[in-house]
């Protein structure tokens, strides 16, 4: 017993004394490291950890008139709301950071944008686009569009340019992301004149869909709308193409990971979907962080990683530009970024979380991500 | 509208076949030791990624011989966890023995996470997948169908093996008595690590067709070990029968429910009708009320 209560007092000093190491500022980051949407947690952390090198290659960032070193601390919300609101909890009152970058799934984000507004600690999140996610919250900012735009602009290009004059949905309604934008299609695509033959749901996890897509089938839609992650899109579209029903189909910005071909294959050939950049559109800030990402890591770009990599340079202009490590200062400095040069585009804040941007739509040819159109 | 009911009733009975794959695993196990084994749908997880690294390992290694291997040593693996972490708890507060199996759940799904990743993957398919239309816009994968007849095949080699051999007739005596059958002279141990390894073989061949129709991921045997274990009990936890048959009830009460009311109430209005059926007969369809002697 003695033994025990001796190596527990050593162990304790042992964290002790590694908590007391000087790390400079730390700011905090919530990714699905693990869970359904792995891969995307990998993007975001590859895309914080070359931000940081980056940094602290120049000295660090400068606040007031000295060089201070910066600190990710990556923690991993499994992409559950739950563990989202822990992981919250812990980079606020354990870590003390000054902000937070994150989560990714706008179920996450909203789980943890409510600990973050009552602390005064600001949030950036890179990849929620659902409204909910900054609505009514001071303190939580995005650096993508929302998905009343992104909707809208789905819904009217199978409307216009798809000339679809039906569509079906089949969407997980447990999920705040897929939801939030089923319904916005549902709404928008019924206003340019089209009709909807079928809205069916499925819950996270479940991977047999035929018999929502059997239903659907019998609707005979023109196009099929599949607002889901990455990681499901290539099973819906397996059964659904098993089960006989060939009509186009379209998706949204989660269907952006390099999973999307490797699961689906062949079977992803031929589909839209809409995004918040595309490695095509040559522009210089685009071009260096792709090329910089791909050299560190050998990996294919998602948008996931580009928007997270603008949103720690948003973070990062703003902290220097309040000149001082201070929440709310923080806030304020996000809250007046005006035309933000970044990896995805130019960001711009008008008083609220929400910056103006906009999106490209993108075509799977021969197993690639290529560039379609853009609309703003 | 007929084709489109039968449609629906194949996509059911293709789930219910693994289902019932999974359901058994929990049926035999509580009925020999009445331990709920909640780690069964992580081993139903394992076997799909054993029949995946078997095939990654060496590439075209055809069905006929992964299917065997790989239920093999997810069998291994069963007995393994059986005679770790289960048996010397056998005597224990039952309590102890759900908490333990649920912690072995955990420890395998996070093992495969650490050693194979978190990414989903999709076995390489080796089942023939060509589209059979049955008549006037049926159609069915072929598949589809192996999955069935394969997964009811198990299922009536299994029935054979308990009714017909002496190893079953042990195992049923186990399920009957399981102080009574030491004194008869048969070995407890082994029958009860026989148990697990069938129940684990079973789960193995599940997951692989699970793999072959959908895809792989360390938290696929949550969600399926949830329903599995929910046909078990409306069939009647402990009774084999009542397993396949609450599995193929579960999937066909799920899909039609999808078809004809809406999807958005899939399991609100499945698992309503379960409670009501438990209600009514609370120890599920084929289930015995267990005797309590004094």
């Amino acid at each position: 017993m003695r033994q025990l209560v001796w190596s527990l007092v050593a162990l304790l000093a042992l964290f002790g004394v590694a908590g007391c190491e000087d790390k400079g500022l730390a700011i905090g980051v919530s990714a699905p490291l693990s869970g359904d949407i792995a891969a995307l947690g990998q993007s975001t952390r590859n895309a914080v950890l070359l931000a940081q090198e980056e940094i602290n290659a120049k000295g660090g960032i400068r606040i007031g008139d000295k060089l201070e070193k910066i600190t990710f601390i990556i923690e991993d919300d499994e992409n559950r709301p739950e563990s989202t609101a822990t992981v919250f909890q812990k980079l606020i009152n354990q870590d003390r950071v000054v902000a937070i970058i994150g989560s990714q799934s706008s179920k996450c984000s909203n789980a943890g944008a409510p600990i973050a507004e009552s602390a005064g600690i600001p949030q950036l999140s890179p990849w929620s686009t659902n409204p909910n996610v900054t609505r009514g919250r001071k303190y939580v900012f995005r650096s993508c569009f929302i998905d009343p735009f992104q909707g809208k602009e789905v819904a009217k290009f199978a409307r216009d340019t798809m000339k679809a004059r039906t569509a079906a949905v089949l969407y997980d309604v447990a999920s705040d992301y897929n939801k939030g934008i089923a319904e916005v299609f549902r709404d928008e695509f019924a206003r340019a004149g089209g009709r909807i033959v079928g809205f069916e749901t499925y819950n996270t996890n479940d991977k047999d869909f035929s018999a929502q897509l059997c239903k659907i089938k019998g609707a005979n839609p023109d196009i099929l709308f599949l607002p889901n992650y990455f990681n499901e899109v290539p099973l819906q579209i397996q059964q659904a193409r098993k089960l006989g029903l060939t009509c186009k189909v379209i998706g949204s910005d989660s269907w952006d990971n390099p999973e999307l071909i490797k699961l689906g294959g062949r079977e992803m050939e031929g589909t839209y979907f809409t995004n918040h950049y595309s490695p095509d559109v040559d522009r210089p800030a685009s071009r260096e962080f792709i090329a910089k990402y791909r050299k560190k890591f050998n990996a294919p770009v998602d948008a996931a990683a580009a928007l997270t990599y603008d949103s720690v340079y948003i973070l990062v202009q703003a902290i220097e530009k309040a000149g001082k490590a201070e929440p709310r200062a923080i806030r304020d400095a996000i809250a007046s970024t005006k035309g933000f040069n970044g990896a995805t585009g130019t960001i711009s804040y008008n008083g609220t979380g929400d910056p103006v941007k906009g999106a490209v739509i993108i075509r799977i040819k021969n197993g690639k991500f290529v560039f379609d159109s853009a609309v703003n | 509208m007929l084709d489109t009911v039968i449609q629906q009733l194949l996509n059911a009975a293709q789930l219910g076949a693994v289902y019932a794959l999974i359901a058994l695993g929990y049926t035999m196990v509580y009925g020999t030791i009445r331990l709920i084994n909640f780690a069964h749908g992580d081993i139903f997880m394992l076997g799909g990624y054993i029949g995946f690294l078997l095939v990654t390992a060496v590439s075209g290694m055809p069905l006929v011989v992964m299917m065997p291997l790989a239920m093999l040593l997810t069998a291994l693996v069963g007995m393994l966890i059986e005679r770790v972490a289960y048996r010397r708890l056998r005597n224990a507060q039952r309590m102890s023995l759900v908490i333990t199996a649920l912690g072995v759940g955990i420890f395998l799904e996070n093992l495969v996470r650490l050693l194979v990743g978190p990414q989903a993957r999709q076995l390489p398919a080796q089942l023939p997948n060509g589209v059979v239309e049955l008549f006037n816009g049926v159609v069915v994968t072929e598949d589809k169908i192996l999955i069935i007849f394969i997964s009811l095949a198990l299922m009536v080699i299994l029935w054979l093996f308990v009714h017909r051999t002496l190893m079953g007739t042990a195992m049923r005596a186990v399920a009957d008595n399981k102080d009574a059958v030491q004194l008869m002279g048969i070995n407890l141990n082994m029958v009860i690590a026989v148990t697990f390894a069938i129940g684990s073989a079973l789960a193995a061949a599940g997951g692989i067709f699970f793999g072959q129709a959908y895809s792989i991921d360390p938290y696929m045997g949550i969600d399926l070990g949830w329903k599995a274990f929910i046909a078990a009990v409306i069939g009647g936890i402990g009774s084999i029968e009542g397993a396949v048959l609450g599995s193929f009830l579960l999937a066909g009460v799920e899909v039609l429910t999808v078809a004809y009311l809406s999807s958005n109430m899939k399991n609100g209005i499945a698992f309503g009708l379960l409670i009501l059926l438990l209600l009514l007969r609370p120890n599920g369809i084929m289930g015995r009320p267990e005797l309590k002697k004094v």
